[in-house]
Formats: structure tokens, sequence, C-alpha cells
């Protein structure tokens, strides 16, 4: 079995590290106003945006399962 | 070394499919009707269509040949890159794209002058171009590799024998794409690049299908390979040659901001899109499902080879040559003529990225040397139309330089032991400086001329210390990672690098207080003139001394202190910068006032609909289109709002259409008049219907 730094440990920075730096374009975003949560197309882009983070990180979780497991 | 793998057919289909595809790049050069089309494709082109031309692009710059090499030695985890880009796509698709779209630049560097100075946009200029031609070296370097497994080592004219060298084949490589896109242009890359595109997935996945079934299905490829191979993830922080959190920081942060904020080519695409709506579309699609799947279509070949050898050593040695698995893998398992097919499609894949490439660096070259050169020397006015044509031709002329020196830049990437590797040290080298300047630029408004100026000379300086002293200075964020004294940090080098462009940045922009009190004193000094001058000399001299080594680094390091307060010193005295003037509009925090400028005048947010009318001449000069008052209604539309007018047929994509102003309302409702100019712009046809809609 590979170890954690192997399988888990790549994955958690990866998200944990890159979570910071989208969380801040999150923020940054709306403080800035330049995506405006009033207007249907921005609210449109904004799920986007959260869909696509937890979209990666699926499909990462799920490789290391298969190699894992499969 | 493996030589003249594949057939006589093989290059019949490999010649074939060249001279197919520069036919079609050729038919579509009659849509270069100005530089902004040569070089931008006119901002008229749906998202799909985007999309598809940047497969191409992304694929072959990634390239086929470095990811299986490292798919072959380290499996899956080949793939990290094509999945590592999203964290910064909210700041992309929301500050970036729509800031190049409504400041109407045609380059990154005129974005620094705008949101600085001239000198930035000097200095901005300067890395950009270093760093777009090291990427083409990189094309070329990859082309090479790919294409010379298929020669033979030699061969001999009028009896005398010729070896074939990497550098040799490189020279020939350049001038066949130097010669194509001299003449092809932005609208005849993107549309070759979407056939080449189609056709590289498809290639990428036959290779696959082919693989699977030449070891015996997907069940045996999976159990052949070792449980670290099937892995997404490299290891965390070894070997030197290819772990998870060096590879993270140089692709995931410092590429990926890299590629989507100054890769000029990419940017160009994205500003060919008829608004920034599709941007975001093309953008986002790509990275969500065109990445993920050409990542499997670029690494694959490295995987069956890697089963492969597990199986039947004897067909693949382990010991195969990382960056020629491709070839060797393509050719065992495909046959005669479906090799040359899928060769063909590399190896054109990866001109299409070095065409972008080029013709990005002679866009550059264009609006950021020619230009402002022509302004500063010559005080004759030419007509548009004469200006124009001069433009394009010395575009072509720099494309010429551009291709040799990017051939030169083959020489130093060569000592690498892979063209992975090459291509990771570039990028945590040279995307540092324009990376945190942009970014900063772009997202904090406080961010001060002084604070670039001093990015790019200071921090440049202390990313040379760091490769001149590797260790203690990258060790300290090394994460572990052993030391390689034959290629020091290849990628963790980057966080350094990253490290010390925000630190040099941040510092100069929160002592700007302080900065300017001492400013106001130096000028009351009776000597400040004298006294400036001498400051500028003595920074001068210090970079000399960082570049050339000629210190120990205690001293080097205290020196490279001395010099940021001396050229922060410098830039706040000789630039007139006011955050003011040089952030409305240019920065995230004032998009609305960037769109009201892109305008002209007060945005029309309202919702309109997308109409269907009929067109008919206008004899006028005017950049103005007539609608009828129902259609101006339902599109929700003033006179003097912006407007775009495409052919209705879908499967265009945009490629006929046109940017425009409304004009006075009449009452004849479905249609449109438009002038010449517009008709000739958008290349519309008589009877063919149009559809229009309101931008803002």
């Amino acid at each position: 079995m590979p170890s954690f730094e192997n399988t888990w440990l790549p994955f958690i920075y990866l998200y944990g590290v890159g979570g910071l730096f989208f969380v801040s374009g999150l923020i940054i975003i709306r403080k800035s106003k330049a995506i405006n949560m009033e207007k249907k197309r921005h609210r449109y882009w904004w799920k986007v945006s959260l869909f696509g983070f937890f979209y990666f990180m699926a499909i990462h979780a799920l490789l290391i399962l298969s190699a894992l497991y499969l | 070394m493996h030589h003249s793998l594949g057939s006589s057919t093989d290059w019949i289909v490999m010649i074939v499919y060249f001279i197919a595809i520069m036919l079609f790049g050729s038919y579509f050069s009659k849509y270069n009707r100005t530089t902004t089309d040569f070089f931008f494709g006119g901002r008229r082109f749906k998202w799909w269509l985007i999309a598809m031309s940047i497969v191409a692009t992304g694929v072959g710059s990634h390239s086929f040949i470095k990811y299986s090499a490292k798919g072959f030695e380290a499996g899956l985890s080949s793939t990290m890159t094509y999945m590592n880009d999203w964290f910064f796509v909210p700041f992309f698709i929301f500050g970036w794209l729509p800031i190049i779209v409504y400041t109407k630049i045609r380059s990154i560097p005129e974005y620094f002058e705008k949101r600085f100075s001239p000198s930035t946009r000097f200095l901005a200029t300067i890395l950009l171009l270093l760093y777009m031609i090291g990427y083409v070296g990189i094309g070329f370097l990859t082309m090479g590799k790919a294409i010379l497994p298929l020669l033979p080592p030699e061969f001999s004219i009028f009896g005398m024998q010729f070896q074939i060298t990497l550098m040799g084949l490189v020279i020939v490589i350049a001038l066949i794409v130097g010669i194509y896109i001299t003449y092809g242009g932005q609208t005849a890359v993107i549309f070759t690049d979407i056939v080449q595109g189609f056709i590289l997935i498809f290639a990428g996945m036959l290779v696959f299908f082919l693989g699977l079934d030449y070891i015996g299905g997907f069940g045996l490829f999976w159990n052949a390979l070792p449980t670290t191979w099937k892995l997404p993830l490299a290891n965390f922080n070894n070997p030197p040659g290819f772990n998870f959190v060096g590879i993270f920081w140089q692709d995931g942060i410092a590429g990926s901001v890299g590629f989507l904020f100054m890769n000029m080519g990419l940017v160009m695409r994205f500003m060919a899109t008829k608004s920034v709506d599709e941007g975001r579309k093309a953008a986002t699609f790509n990275i969500l499902f065109v990445l993920p799947i050409s990542a499997i279509v670029v690494g694959n070949a490295g995987w069956i080879g890697k089963a492969i050898s597990v199986l039947h050593p004897d067909v693949v040695p382990p010991s195969t040559d990382p960056d020629s698995i491709f070839v060797v893998v393509a050719n065992i398992i495909s046959l005669p003529g479906v090799f040359g097919f899928v060769m063909a499609a590399l190896t054109a894949a990866l001109m299409s990225t070095v065409d972008t490439l080029l013709n990005a660096t002679a866009a550059i070259y264009i609006n950021d040397v020619h230009r402002p050169a022509k302004k500063w020397l010559s005080k004759k006015v030419k007509s548009w139309k004469e200006e124009d044509r001069q433009e394009l031709n010395a575009a072509r002329i720099a494309t010429v330089i551009f291709t040799i020196m990017g051939v030169l830049a083959v020489i130093p990437f060569e000592s690498f032991p892979t063209v992975y590797e090459a291509h990771g040290y570039f990028h945590s080298t040279l995307t540092p400086p324009l990376v945190v300047a942009i970014f900063l630029g772009v997202f904090w408004k406080k961010f001060t001329n002084a604070a670039v100026v001093a990015t790019f000379i200071v921090g440049v300086a202390l990313m040379i210390l760091g490769m001149y002293y590797p260790r203690p200075l990258i060790e300290v964020f090394a994460h572990g990672t052993e030391y390689d004294p034959q290629h020091p940090y290849t990628y963790i080098g980057a966080l350094y690098n990253l490290f010390v462009c925000v630190f040099v940045g941040v510092l100069t922009t929160v002592t700007r207080n302080q900065q300017k009190k001492l400013t106001d004193w130096i000028k009351t000094t009776p000597n400040h003139k004298s006294l400036m001058s001498a400051i500028t000399f003595i920074s001068g001299g210090i970079f000399v001394i960082i570049l050339f080594n000629l210190a120990s680094l205690p001293v080097l390091m205290l020196l490279a202190a001395i010099m940021l307060v001396l050229i922060v010193i410098s830039s706040n005295y000789y630039s007139k910068y006011s955050e003011k003037t040089h952030t409305d509009g240019l920065t995230v925090w004032s998009l609305a006032k960037a769109k009201e400028m892109f305008k002209g005048s007060k945005v029309n947010d309202r919702d309109g609909e997308i109409i269907k009318v009929n067109w008919k001449l206008k004899e006028s000069t005017d950049d103005l289109m007539y609608f009828s008052k129902n259609d101006m209604a339902k599109m929700a539309a003033d006179p003097g709002d912006l407007v775009y007018i495409c052919d209705a047929r879908k499967i265009l994509g945009g490629l006929k259409s046109v940017h425009s102003t409304y004009g006075k309302p009449h009452d004849e409702d479905g249609i449109v008049y438009i002038t010449q100019e517009h008709i000739d712009q958008g290349q519309f046809v008589k009877d063919k219907v149009l559809t229009a809609e309101k931008e803002m």
C-alpha cells in the first residue's frame, strides 16, 4: 500500500492551499462587485465556479480510491 | 535512440495531412483585412469555436511527448497539470477577462502602461518577449524530439553523408512553421486549430484504444500497472525530477496564472470571442471538460508503454528513452498509415502551438515595440490603410526573427533530461515576476508603479540569487524536496521566485507614504537631479554585480536590499503615478467604469432579445446600423448602444459578423441598414438572414 505522502497528502495540500487561492478569488470578486448577484447570468457563473472546484476534487478523490482499492 | 520508425505509407499520410491543413488555413487568410483581424480575429467568434480552437493550442503546448514521457516514468500522475487550473478561474472570468476586453488593450504590456507607466510597459515587454520566445523554443524542441525517431540517423545527397541532428531538424521545422504563420494570421490559426483539435483528440484516443487492444483489454492494462502508477497525484516531495509539491507551485500556481493571465496566445483567443460572456463560456468549458480529456489524450501512450514494458519487456524495454515513448508506442500498436496519421496529428498540433505563440509574439512586437518606436521617431502622418499595410509587413518580419530566436532558445533546454523538466524549469523561472505584477495590479488597487518596477528588477535580482545559491535560499521553501546538484529545485524554485516577487511588491506598496515623503524631500535638495542620476547609476551597477555573482551571498543580499531602496526612490522620482487615474477602469474594483469607458457612454444593461433581420445597403461612412423602432424595442436598445450582427447560420460560429453602434430607428421591421464597410468586414452574403443583439 502506498504511503500517505503518495496518496492523500498531495490531495489535501492541493485542495487546501489551492482552495485558499480559490476562496480568496471568490471573496475578491464579490467584494469588488465584479460579480453582481442580482444578475441572473452572474449567479449562474457563481454556481459554475463552485461546481468546478468540487468537480475536480471529486475526480481526484475517485481516482485515488480506484488506484488503492480497484 | 530509435530511428527510421514508420513506413513509406506513414510518410505519405503525413505529407498529405500537412498539405491539407495548410491549404485549409490559407483559405481563411482572406478574413485578415486589418492588423486587428490578423492578430485578434476581429472579436467576433462564438464560445464553442474558440473552445475548440484552444484544444490544439493547449494540448500542443503541453504536448504528447512530455506527458507521455512522465506517464511512462510515473503513471497517471502525468495528468496533474491538466487538472489544477480551476483555482484561478474566478479571478480570470470576473477579473482579467473583462479588463482585457473592456480596456481594449492589444497586449499585456499595454495594460502595464495604462495601469502604471511607460517604463513598466518597457520592462514587461522584455520579460514577456523572453517568456514567449522560450515557449516557442520548448515547442521546437518537442517537435524535434517527436520527429527525430522517424528519420534515419543519416542520409546522403550526391555522395555526401549528412547526419540528422536534433538542432538541424529543429531548423527545418522552424522554416516550415515560419512560412505558414507569416501568411496565415489569427483567423487562419483559429480555424486550422479547430480541425486539429478534433483530430488530435481522435488520434490520442485512437492510440489509447489501440493500446488497450494490443495489451488485451482494460483489465490487463489496469492490473499490469503498479499501484503508485495508478495514482492521479505524484509523491508529495520526491523524486526531485517529478514531485507533487514542486509541480503544484510551478504549474498549479505560477503556471495556471501564467496560462490564463499572461499567455498572449491564449489571451488573444479569448479576445477573439464576441463578448465577455462568450469568453467565460469558452474558458470554463475548456478547463472543465477539454483539459481532463486532453490529459488522457496526451499521457496515455506513456501508461500503455509502461503496461507493455511490464507485460512484454522485450517489446518496450523499461530503459526506453521517455521522450521517445509516444512515438515508440504509437509505432508498435498501429498499422502502417495509422501511425503516419497519429504522427501527423501530433506534429500538426505542435505546429499550432508554435504558430499561436509566434502570432502572439509578433502582436506584442507591433504594439509594444514597433508602434511606440515609430511614434517617437517619425512625425510624418500616414493614411490609416498605408500604416496598417506597413504594420502587417513589420509583423511578418518580426515573426521570422522570433522564429530564429525560438530556435536558439532550444540550445539551453536541450540539456534537461526530458522536455517536461525543461518546460518546468522555464515556467518556474520566467513567469513569477510577470504573474505577480499582473495579479497584484489587477486585484490590488493600492499596488503602485514603484512596486511593479521593484518587482521586475529587484524580484528578478533575488531570483538570480536563488539560481546561484539554491542552498540555502530555495531550500527553505523546498518542502523537503531532495537537492539535485545538476538541476536544483527545478519545480519548487517557483515558490521561492513567487515569494520574493510578492515580498518585494507588497513591501514597496505598504511603505508608499514613507517613500513619498522621502521623494518630496529629495526634490527640495539643491542637486537632486545629479543625486538621482547617481542613484540610477548605482542601482544598475548593483544589478550587474548580482547578475554576475561578483560577491558572497550575504553581501549580495545586502546589495539587493540597497538596490530595492534606490529603485523605489528612482521610480517615484521619475514617474508620475496617481492611484486615482491609474486604477480607474483598470482593476477589478472598477469594472463598471471599465465597461462604461469601453462603450463611451452609460451602459444599457436591460435584457433584450436576439432578433433575426435581413440587411440592406446604406451609402454612408458612419459606423452605425439602423434598425426599426419595434426591433430596437425587442432588443431593449437605444441609439448609441453597441450592437453585434452575425450571419444566422450557427455552423459559422460568428465568422461572418461585425460589431457596430445603433443609429436612429426607422419603420421597416426586420430590416437593418448597414454600410459597405460592415458588409466587407462581416463578409455578409446577399439574402442570408442575420441575427442581431444588443451588446451593452
